[in-house]
């Protein structure tokens, strides 16, 4: 016969506050099996604790129930008690009096009173069936993936490999950098943001823990934290990496012209081209979309001699390449390698891209002179489309009056209804780089309000007024094209309340920061889920900011939300040290809370394998004639779809076993 | 009403001429309004104060505003220097638009009386009345001012007649 011990709390006023606790307590002294009954303001409290541990060292108990809170954040404090004494912690059941009692009742206090006895009556029936249950730990592969070689994904890496993890380090592009290695200055400091980047991007490049993987893309990913299986796509670069220098010969040979990425489509590139200048790696690839196989070079076609010279007719890019790692005639694999990798943790630090500014027609969107706020970076940037002359596109002149716009996408219910974070931040940074550089410029910046929240921030924004960047309140609605490629600016003055035009050479628009295109399918993939505003859905939004609904799966960067390099390189650490921790214990504990099938009664009709949602459950045919379901016990998550389903009432849910559901039922229906 | 172009607003001018004339904080001002909050002039229901008048002047007007008689009604508390986040002193600005409008004639009829009061007596505001009420708490009828000293108002006489105010033909 079990011995059960129930503890009623108050939670406070919470429950107190509503429910007649000493009545609960009292009515808890009468049901079937229970040996005694407590109550205490906080049960969680140390001497709560307490009360439970010196009834089970009296050896009063041997099944502990706790009317109180939910089982999501106290459960295991309670369980944590029963195991401390000796007592397996799974002989425990919690009655939530609060969230589905106190809480929803609080003006029916008899009612609530009521509600809360028969939930003690439920839990109670439980646990007199309650049977021990042992931790299962299976071992965790010591290594990482890191997705994304961002500032995000760098740091993240790096944190990794110095902790002795080994790291594969996944970029789409042919270079780590991301974002960050596209920006000249960054605030509140105006450090040149290469400066501070390359540094870190040749760490991560020459990190003997660290296996980088660019120009490779996610295929698929299995398994489950401390055993993912993961297939990775090595894009076909056509180009031998191993015999590449990055001397960029091939791209300056390339006659095709396509729009230059990294420049924000400012400029244009070769279909051959190396990323960047300080690219890492850096080695050049050929976009087989844009190139025009020149010569009929098409990929793995003979060579052919030239009647005239004797000699083989190559591309320009073949011909230019003082390394010989251009090679057409060899036929290779126009959709890459697979490389697989097993790793224990998983980073997802994906990033973001910023809006195109096209859909904002309103904002004269098709004039070169509007631009995206990225592409104000690359046309102020050194390694930009002008060598860092600041001068507008469409007559290559230096502008005289600039218009900075915010919020564009962002705040508006028709695009995002999110702040995006660091657009007052960077346009008050262009503004005042420009300023700095070129003082005659009258520049306008068009604000809801300016936001600065962050160390130093303010006083960046307030350095802006006192140079004399005009800052006006309230935003703007319209631009008009005028004669001469001005742009008639069409705003609100708040504080002066009335309209106002301004006729500007430049227009630079804050287009909010949001997802890629092609995320969903890549959240597919990992079985990420989104939220609302379109990112990536952490576990919960302040006690677990960088895990994520999938056990071993972490966050990092933009890909969670908005944020600036601080924040980013933050979370990124972050990530980092929680993804460490199941590769640090080298194992990984299986809750016991999970199904499991009776052979002897199995059927083998299989309704159970598709309906798990985890794909946990797979069918045995070793003996063709007898198939038997089984479930991989790292896979399954306990929810109990298979258990229901199951007509030979073959699989048994630990924890919540049919005795145990049924005693629950009794008891609330008696 | 056409939309005002901000791009052809004589900004700098008009700014410059605001420090000049001792203004320094114009370009400070982030338009908060807490100066307002704790104005006399505003509590009096006169229109131009705080941030609107500061902003008048940032944004480049002139005209518009150098009539406007709200700034004669200051009563030069400094309870809006105390209070500005921004230390942009703006007691200060509103002096020295006041001296600006005062270069341009544009003196409010309001300040009139008090100015040749304090030709008159040394005193902007002074009142008969309250030697009355000065005896009633034991005081000296008159304040050991200017007001019976005949040498104290020939000597403020002296200063005020040479000053720049000469020229505004009130004396």
């Amino acid at each position: 016969m079990a011995k059960v011990g129930v503890y009623v709390c108050h939670c406070g006023s919470n429950i107190g506050g509503v429910v007649d606790v000493e009545a609960v307590r009292k009515h808890a002294e009468n049901l079937p099996d229970v040996v005694v009954s407590r109550q205490n303001l906080f049960m969680c409290s140390d001497p709560g604790q307490a009360m439970i541990r010196q009834d089970i060292n009296d050896g009063i108990i041997d099944k502990v129930v706790v009317a109180a809170c939910t089982p999501r954040t106290h459960e295991p404090i309670f369980r944590k008690v029963l195991e401390g004494e000796g007592l397996n912690k799974y002989l425990f059941e919690m009655a939530n009096i609060r969230d589905q009692d106190s809480w929803v009742h609080a003006n029916d206090k008899e009612g609530a009173t009521l509600k809360a006895k028969q939930i003690v009556d439920s839990a109670v029936a439980k646990a007199r069936n309650l049977r021990p249950l042992e931790d299962k730990y299976v071992d965790v592969t010591q290594a990482a993936l890191v997705i994304g070689g961002g500032v995000a994904g760098i740091f993240s890496a790096l944190e990794l490999a110095n902790m002795g993890n080994k790291v594969y380090l996944v970029e789409k592009e042919p270079s780590i950098g991301g974002v960050m290695a596209q920006l000249d200055k960054t605030f509140p400091t105006n450090d040149c943001s290469a400066c501070i980047l390359t540094p870190v991007m040749v760490d991560a490049g020459t990190h003997p823990n660290i296996e980088l993987l660019t120009y490779s893309e996610i295929e698929a990913v299995e398994g489950y934290i401390g055993n993912f299986d993961v297939k990775i796509r090595k894009k076909q670069a056509y180009v031998d990496w191993e015999k590449c220098t990055g001397c960029g010969a091939c791209a300056d040979a390339c006659p095709v012209r396509t729009p230059n990425d990294y420049n924000a489509g400012l400029d244009n590139r070769g279909a051959a081209y190396v990323h960047f200048p300080q690219a890492v790696p850096k080695k050049a690839v050929v976009d087989i979309t844009s190139c025009i196989n020149c010569g009929g070079r098409k990929i793995g076609s003979e060579t052919r001699m030239s009647k005239k010279t004797g000699k083989p007719i190559l591309a320009p890019c073949e011909r230019a390449c003082p390394a010989g790692a251009i090679d057409r005639t060899r036929a290779v694999d126009p959709y890459g390698d697979i490389i697989d990798v097993k790793v224990g943790a998983i980073v997802v630090a994906t990033g973001f891209k910023v809006m195109d500014k096209e859909i904002f027609k309103n904002l004269a969107s098709d004039s070169p002179n509007v631009l995206t706020a990225l592409q104000l970076e690359r046309l102020i940037s050194a390694t930009g489309p002008t060598g860092g002359q600041f001068l507008r596109p469409s007559d290559m002149k230096k502008p005289h009056t600039i218009s900075f716009l915010s919020c564009i996408g962002s705040r508006d219910e028709r695009h995002h209804t999110y702040c995006s974070r660091v657009c007052c931040m960077y346009m008050i940074k262009q503004a005042k780089l420009l300023k700095e550089k070129y003082p005659d410029l009258e520049i306008y910046m068009h604000f809801m309000d300016v936001r600065t929240p962050g160390k130093d921030f303010d006083e960046y924004y307030t350095g802006a007024l006192d140079m004399g960047i005009n800052i006006i309140r309230g935003r703007v609605g319209g631009i008009d094209k005028l004669p001469g490629d001005k742009l008639r600016v069409m705003a609100f003055d708040a504080d002066l309340a009335t309209n106002i035009e301004i006729d500007s050479d430049l227009v630079v628009m804050a287009t909010a920061i949001e997802l890629q295109d092609d995320i969903k399918p890549f959240a597919q993939k990992l079985s990420l889920t989104l939220d609302g505003s379109g990112f990536f859905k952490e576990l919960h939004p302040k006690l677990k900011p960088v895990e994520t609904a999938v056990e071993g799966i972490f966050l990092a960067g933009c890909c969670q939300g908005p944020k600036d390099i601080p924040d980013t390189v933050a979370q990124a650490k972050g990530a980092a040290a929680a993804a460490a921790v199941p590769l640090a214990q080298g194992r990984v504990k299986i809750n016991p809370t999970i199904s499991e099938i009776d052979s002897e009664k199995c059927s083998g009709c299989g309704i159970c394998e598709p309906l798990c949602p985890y794909g946990a459950i797979a069918m045995i045919t070793t003996d063709p004639s007898h198939p038997r379901a089984r479930i991989e016990m790292t896979q399954c998550k306990g929810c109990g779809v298979c258990t229901t389903a199951c007509p030979s009432s073959a699989i048994g849910l630990h924890g919540y076993t049919e005795d145990q559901i049924m005693a629950q039922i009794f008891a609330l229906t008696a | 009403m056409a939309a005002l172009n901000l791009s052809k607003m004589d900004k700098h001018e008009i700014i410059a001429k605001v420090i000049e004339h001792g203004g320094k904080g114009i370009t400070k001002c982030i338009q908060c309004n807490a100066c307002a909050s704790v104005c006399p002039v505003a509590k009096a229901g006169f229109p131009l104060y705080g941030r609107l008048l500061f902003r008048k002047l940032q944004t480049g007007h002139f005209e518009e505003i150098i009539e406007d008689p709200s700034s004669w009604a200051c009563q030069a508390c400094n309870r809006c220097t105390e209070i500005c986040p921004r230390d942009a002193k703006p007691f200060e600005i509103v002096f020295a638009f006041r001296r600006i409008q005062a270069g341009e004639l544009a003196i409010s009829t309001s300040a009139f009386t008090p100015l040749m009061n304090l030709h008159a007596t040394g005193h902007a505001v002074y009142s008969e009345a309250s030697k009355e009420l000065r005896q009633k708490v034991g005081l000296p009828p008159a304040p050991v001012t200017s007001v019976e000293n005949a040498k104290a108002q020939e000597e403020i006489r002296t200063l005020l007649d040479n000053s720049p105010m000469s020229e505004l033909g009130i004396f």
